[in-house]
């Protein structure tokens, strides 16, 4: 807990809040531009609407958001030379847990920020109805399970090379793959990228019409596939977080 | 009855793919002792002082720290009674130095007051609400054996702590750290490549090179060995060799000079007499010293056992 404690203090005037803030806010305001003046119609489904593009947004920036977070937790340690002091104070594994844990909450507070930044949106486009709560805090899981794995691969890499760039790099790429991964049909194939979470476990799909330009959102039927799509998060993350605490552990100071 | 070593280590090797940076390593330092470990660049100093931190893991050999050996569950707890300071200082440049300290404290689990005490021994109590990235490199390295110092441990194990110092601030490093085992009872050990330096603070040396421990004993019993000789050169060095030995006196051949052992002027005045009048030219009469840089050297370099 003191470990943990001691995380959060590390990165006081380091703006890592303020700099996540941002990089939110970005998606907040994407947001508001992509669900500006809904008619009629989008107002009936708007709720589902959300469900359907959150994770479309998620998937293109989350990989890259998870990249500055992990590289704003390791790089100081980088920087002060500090790893081969904390290591006589604490061994390398409860290191890597308090960051790892310290991520975490700031994931969840980016989570809440987003559910509630949603919440708000839909009352202020006059959406119909109230949300489903237990749809939002599905999607929040799931979200939350993908965002998770992603930012355990990042910390990983951050925490092992000394140069930043190249854990922002795979986080740029991953946040590419993210875009290209939504026009991929195979949801299977989706699942065996940890970039690819995010799309692969959506639950809301879209029937758009071309000829009269309506998008209808629906609930899809979890199959045995999307069912494997879920467990593939998980792994993903079991093995992010396995080898990640190793590499770091068995590395010598 | 005999002090208790703080730190054993006992055939203590690491070696990286072929190379041996540290082998065999019997290591001894005695409580209450300024340890001076000295060898030069390269030698496996601090590749040995990250081993007694668990910083590197020993590829053979034990280390035990207070008498108890040290494996990966116990490292920790041992730990908590070290201070260390190994290479360049470690801290947060955006953090002020009384925050850099804070962290180390809680880790620690040492009193508060703590940071107050050791900002007052290392001098940097106005600099305290100072952002560490816009102190200098002797304030950095003094916060560094500030946080070292933090729980008053009764070990302190620092690797070159003079590095980058002017030499205003290694006169002070140097005088902080010769009073620690006084006034708070600690065992320190400190690493130079410097033999005046470990000269200047140190009260026990241990001489590595290559890896290899080459001399371990008090500063005292090292400087026994740098001994005075006379050094004569006359035009027939086997004759004065004989001549020499009817004065009682054994002499060593080096190059074209008779090396004897330090005696009185009467004596040496008595032998010079003595060369001449058997009409010997004598060239030079010098006084020799081997110093303990000689004696450093001659270990370090050609790996003589003392």
């Amino acid at each position: 807990m003191k470990t943990l404690k001691m995380e959060f203090y590390k990165i006081k005037r380091r703006k890592t809040g303020l700099t996540l803030g941002a990089m939110t806010a970005v998606q907040f305001l994407w947001c508001v531009w992509a669900f500006r003046g809904p008619d009629e119609y989008e107002r009936l489904q708007g709720w589902l609407g959300t469900l359907y593009s959150m994770p479309l947004l998620n998937s293109i920036m989350m990989p890259t958001i998870m990249a500055v977070l992990a590289s704003r937790l390791a790089d100081i340690e980088h920087k002060g030379n500090t790893y081969k002091q904390l290591r006589t104070l604490r061994n390398a594994g409860t290191l890597f847990n308090a960051k790892v844990l310290c991520g975490l909450l700031f994931i969840l507070m980016m989570y809440a920020a987003q559910l509630l930044f949603l919440i708000l949106l839909g009352h202020s486009l006059h959406y119909e109805g109230r949300p489903d709560m237990g749809l939002y805090l599905r999607y929040l899981f799931l979200s939350i399970a993908c965002t998770f794995a992603l930012y355990l691969l990042q910390l990983t890499l951050s925490m092992l090379f000394f140069n930043q760039m190249i854990p922002l790099v795979t986080g740029l790429c991953g946040s590419m793959l993210g875009l290209i991964l939504m026009y991929l049909y195979n949801w299977n194939l989706r699942s065996l990228f940890p970039w690819g979470g995010y799309i692969a476990t959506m639950f809301v799909g879209a029937d758009w019409n071309p000829q009269t330009r309506i998008m209808t959102y629906y609930l899809m039927e979890t199959s045995e596939n999307g069912l494997l799509s879920h467990g593939f998060i998980f792994l993903w993350a079991a093995v992010f977080y396995i080898t990640g605490r190793w590499l770091f552990t068995r590395r010598e100071a | 009855m005999a002090a208790q070593n703080l730190i054993e280590t006992s055939d203590l090797t690491k070696q990286y793919g072929k190379n041996i940076c540290v082998s065999h390593l019997n290591m001894q330092v005695p409580e209450g002792a300024i340890y001076g470990f000295l060898g030069p660049n390269g030698a496996g100093k601090s590749t040995t002082l990250k081993m007694l931190l668990g910083l590197a893991r020993p590829t053979n050999g034990s280390i035990t720290l207070f008498g108890i050996p040290v494996n990966e569950k116990n490292r920790v707890r041992l730990l908590t009674d070290t201070g260390s300071l190994i290479e360049s200082p470690s801290y947060y440049g955006h953090l002020t130095g009384e925050e850099n300290l804070c962290i180390i404290q809680t880790l620690k689990n040492c009193p508060k007051e703590d940071i107050d005490k050791v900002l007052h021994i290392v001098r940097l109590e106005e600099a305290r609400h100072k952002q560490v990235n816009h102190y200098s490199l002797g304030m950095k390295q003094r916060l560094g054996l500030a946080a070292a110092l933090l729980g008053f441990p009764r070990l302190l194990i620092l690797d070159e702590p003079t590095n980058g110092l002017d030499p205003a601030g290694i006169q002070e490093m140097r005088e902080l750290i010769r009073t620690l085992p006084s006034d708070y009872g600690m065992t320190v050990v400190v690493s130079s490549h410097l033999l005046s330096e470990i000269d200047q603070m140190a009260d026990h040396a241990g001489i590595i090179s290559r890896g290899r421990l080459v001399y371990q004993n008090t500063l005292e019993a090292l400087h026994s060995h740098a001994r005075q000789q006379i050094a004569l050169r006359t035009s027939h060095l086997p004759v004065a060799l004989d001549i020499l030995r009817q004065n009682g006196i054994e002499a060593a051949v080096e190059e074209d000079y008779l090396l004897i052992p330090m005696t009185d002027d009467a004596c040496v005045a008595h032998l010079c007499r003595q060369l001449i009048s058997q009409n010997l030219s004598l060239y030079r009469v010098e006084k020799r010293e081997k110093s303990l840089e000689d004696i450093f050297l001659s270990l370090t370099g050609k790996e003589h056992s003392l």
